[in-house]
């Protein structure tokens, strides 16, 4: 697609807002809002699958040096394919910045809203379990 | 360059749900989708009608908002839900997420009528004649819709989805579905149901490019009256239902309160 087409599709489109994920779970019960979490992390493994996309990356804590292997839980792969993403979108080795709300339980785990891959500095939506935007139809 | 080009686009927040569908489909023909002189969807053109005159619902559906967190976030009537005690005392037990995993949509089970249209993932209507078929995107779900005058039994297998059937009043579709199991929370806020549970939805499509459901929970094993809540659903006329298996890799199970 050359720059003229991209240029009419995105003055075309009406901007989306991020849409939640199948809130098949109360986000609440697992994850805590008041504590938003920012980590940057190697990804190791890419879980594509339904009812949420799991992403494991390993973190390095700053202070320790510690390389720490941690879960992000994103959105289902419907969402994400609406938004634009494919199985192939994220892939090992990336480095993500992970922007998300930490677990309740003590586990390393994260809901991820969002996420900017390292190496192109290009901001992704993930899919937020949080049920709090609205859906993805175009508002008319 | 593609890989880029997706990514570009997905950090631009444009929607392109239509594009990333295509690309499955190739050549889909074109339907009789109204379209404003700029060549977006007339959503403001009248609802088409079936060939028996009644307006056709058929298409993909989104609700506007997730009502399957809170059904009475738009309570019509009356003014609080008419919990009976045990009812009320039940929901306040469910409000801190304490009881989180024992929603049976966070074990992949059925979310239960009305429950099942208000998540976020769409749905489609497929109507005939005699017969109207809801596909929900939400766990590879179905409803059939009978139209064709025929009852239901007094006493039936309860079931999570229950059994439907429709008349026509005018231009609404009224859809009655009793014969529910009783363990389906109404939404994640917990309002309970049994097995009196007769939901009652009427279905509306003022215009082309939208719908509006009424609905009303009568279930007198848990409510002292009858309750009516308004949804509303936006067509979506390019993309598809796509699979979700929610048992595929349903981790967050480990990570809920609640439990035996």
């Amino acid at each position: 697609m050359n720059t003229n087409s991209l240029a009419a599709l995105l003055c075309g489109a009406a901007l989306a807002a991020a849409a939640p994920a199948l809130a098949h779970h109360s986000f609440a019960a697992q994850y805590d809002a008041n504590k938003p979490i920012t980590l940057t992390g190697k990804v190791t493994k890419v879980e594509w699958t339904n009812p949420h996309i799991y992403i494991f990356a390993d973190v390095k804590d700053e202070k320790s040096g510690e390389v720490v292997n941690w879960a992000f839980e994103m959105g289902g792969p419907n969402a994400l394919i609406r938004r634009g993403w494919t199985r192939n979108s994220l892939k090992p080795d990336d480095v993500v910045t992970f922007e998300g709300s930490l677990a309740r339980d003590g586990s390393r785990l994260v809901n991820a809203r969002s996420l900017v891959m390292t190496e192109s500095g290009k901001r992704m939506f993930a899919g937020s379990s949080e049920g709090d935007e609205p859906p993805a139809s175009t508002p008319q | 360059m593609l890989l880029e080009l997706r990514a570009f686009i997905a950090a631009a927040g444009v929607a392109v749900g239509g594009a990333a569908q295509a690309q499955w489909w190739l050549e889909v023909p074109a339907g009789n989708i109204p379209r404003t002189a700029s060549g977006a969807i007339d959503v403001a053109a009248p609802a088409p009608r079936a060939a028996d005159g009644h307006p056709d619902l058929s298409g993909v559906w989104e609700p506007i908002k997730t009502y399957s967190r809170d059904l009475a976030e738009d309570l019509v009537t009356p003014r609080e839900i008419p919990y009976q005690p045990w009812a009320k005392a039940l929901v306040d037990d469910r409000a801190d997420g304490s009881q989180a995993r024992d929603d049976p949509p966070a074990q992949c089970l059925p979310q239960g009528v009305p429950r099942l249209g208000g998540a976020p993932a769409p749905w489609k209507i497929v109507q005939t004649p005699a017969l109207t078929v809801v596909i929900y995107e939400a766990f590879n779900l179905w409803r059939q819709v009978f139209t064709d005058g025929r009852r239901l039994a007094p006493d039936v297998n309860p079931t999570w989805l229950g059994y439907s059937s429709g008349r026509w009043d005018g231009d609404t579709l009224v859809v009655e579905t009793r014969g529910f199991n009783g363990k389906s929370w109404l939404d994640q806020v917990g309002n309970p149901s049994t097995e009196q549970l007769r939901v009652v939805e009427r279905y509306r499509r003022p215009d082309f490019g939208h719908l509006e459901i009424e609905i009303t929970i009568d279930d007198p094993g848990a409510y002292t009256a009858p309750w009516t809540v308004q949804q509303r659903a936006n067509l979506l006329v390019d993309t598809d239902l796509l699979e979700f298996a929610c048992n595929e890799n349903n981790r967050d199970l480990q990570h809920l309160p609640g439990g035996d």
